[in-house]
């Protein structure tokens, strides 16, 4: 899912990487003045990433629910099943990951052999949270994403085991699987909470990806552009790129889109705006209000509207 | 809608309670002696510019218009662009700035806004324009993206927003800017 296709990569030299270079991003804005305005929180309050980010509720009266009201509302059907398909992805990476350290290079065989035992994750303990009809629809599509995943790790292995005969396991790992998931980071310095998890990070040139089940919507960006400005705080490098993964199952079959976009100022400033309002929302205990055009899944709809 | 100038860009970045003060309260504001010596400084500038060639800018020829007046309806908007480079059929909009600090976010959005209105004038994209630091003497490309242009079309709505509620916006962050500001004695809650 992290993988670039080649026409991906293509534009990601050809197109993405020079732009982002050429492009001047104003000092203030990056991560790494997170120590003055307009960076530098205003409160001292620290929030989560996707409280931030997510602009879900029109009038962002989700967040306040939570943070003053302290209602604890249960995910949504398609929440979860974003976060239990996250998860298979992130079982399937690392199981890779340790099959190559455990068998070495030498032992490719027998590392075939074991990745290609099909992934089972055990979601019965959601069961309950979920429909019989959207349990199964579940299961059904952790099944293609962890197989298509799987094979996909072991093309990119035999592409480099052809080319490299005197490759080692650690650079075969970095070679064959470039990103870290779950990248943990403490976001501190900007005010946001100090155990942030990125969904994937790669190195080459830094880039955040953030991998998304749902409809496309223009605030997803500012979910790469909050870990963009993390990572410059806590590294001191300039990270200019961001990726959502969009996955969508249709038919028994997955999709894949990529929406590869520069963190320019205007995400930057975005970004700082909505960390800046929503804090003060809870800071000084505004209600924003019920929504006029609330959508019918909100976890909070009973909260708000009885 | 509300017709606004290309300087309101400016300043509701700079602080957007300066939007307030010119439209909502409108009070005087008097003419800083910083002012007074930009406008010198840029006569000079028209006067050695026509002189230069385009190297400078990266273009191999050219030709500079000076001091266009720009409007556009649908957008709401006017201003006064100091000079624009055409050449080879494409539009450069160029700002003189007198900063010692390189080109901000609030010229950054200015020339976007010019560059916007130039693309209404010509009926032609701009892509990109330049920033004129004058201390420096050099020009600062910068590109026109459609997320820029998306910003500026946002602040044109939370300046009409602030017109029309008539609603005191909170003081900007920056207490550097509000040392520097002509407006500061009528911002009670700034100390
Ligand atoms: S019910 Fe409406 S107002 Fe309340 S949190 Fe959900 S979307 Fe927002």
């Amino acid at each position: 899912m992290y993988f670039l296709t080649d026409e991906e990569r293509k534009q990601l030299l050809k197109s993405y990487l020079p732009k982002s270079r050429q492009m001047d991003i104003a000092d203030e804005l990056r991560g790494w003045n997170w120590n003055q305005p307009p960076l530098e929180p205003v409160y001292d309050i620290k929030l989560a990433l996707y409280e931030i980010a997510n602009s879900y509720c029109p009038t962002n009266r989700d967040l306040f629910l939570r943070r003053i009201d302290g209602v604890k509302a249960r995910p949504n059907a398609a929440m979860l099943r974003g976060k239990l398909l996250h998860q298979v992805l992130v079982d399937v990476l690392v199981r890779a990951k340790k099959l190559i350290y455990l068998h070495g290079v030498g032992n490719y065989q027998e590392f075939l052999q074991e990745h290609k035992i099909p992934f089972k994750t055990n979601f019965e303990r959601y069961r309950s949270q979920l429909s019989e009809e959207e349990f199964s629809s579940l299961a059904r599509d952790a099944e293609i994403l962890a197989n298509f995943e799987t094979s996909r790790i072991v093309a990119r292995i035999q592409e480099i085991l052809i080319k490299q005969p005197y490759i080692a396991e650690d650079s075969l790992v970095s070679l064959a699987i470039p990103v870290v998931v779950e990248q943990k980071l403490d976001g501190s310095f900007l005010g946001l909470s100090q155990n942030l998890s990125a969904d994937a990070f790669t190195f080459s040139e830094p880039m955040i990806i953030d991998l998304k089940f749902g409809e496309p919507k223009k605030f997803h960006r500012l979910t790469t552009t909050g870990y963009a400005l993390v990572m410059e705080a806590i590294h001191e490098f300039p990270v200019n790129l961001g990726c959502l993964v969009y996955a969508e199952f249709k038919n028994g079959r997955l999709s894949v889109k990529k929406d590869i976009h520069i963190i320019d100022d205007e995400l930057r400033q975005w970004f700082i705006e909505e960390r800046d309002e929503k804090m003060r929302m809870i800071y000084e205990e505004i209600d924003p209000g019920i929504a006029q055009n609330c959508y019918d899944t909100c976890p909070y709809y009973r909260n708000c509207l009885g | 809608m509300i017709k606004l100038r290309v300087t309101d860009v400016k300043q509701y970045i700079y602080c957007p309670r300066i939007i307030y003060f010119t439209y909502v309260c409108p009070v005087e504001k008097k003419i800083t002696r910083k002012m007074e010596y930009g406008k010198e400084e840029h006569l000079e500038l028209d006067r050695l510019e026509k002189r230069r060639t385009f190297k400078r800018y990266s273009l191999s020829e050219g030709e500079r218009r000076f001091h266009q007046y720009l409007r556009s309806e649908r957008l709401g908007l006017e201003g006064k662009l100091d000079m624009h480079i055409v050449s080879e059929g494409e539009y450069f909009p160029v700002e003189f700035k007198h900063t010692r600090k390189g080109p901000s976010l609030n010229h950054k959005y200015q020339l976007v806004s010019y560059a916007m209105l130039l693309e209404d004038y010509y009926n032609k994209p701009v892509r990109y324009g330049f920033l004129y630091i004058i201390p420096e003497k050099t020009p600062y490309p910068i590109q026109i993206t459609p997320n820029a242009r998306i910003f500026v079309k946002d602040v044109l709505e939370k300046i009409r927003e602030i017109i029309l509620k008539e609603r005191i916006p909170r003081p900007n962050q920056h207490k550097g800017r509000c040392t520097d500001c002509e407006y500061r004695n009528y911002c009670g809650d700034v100390s």
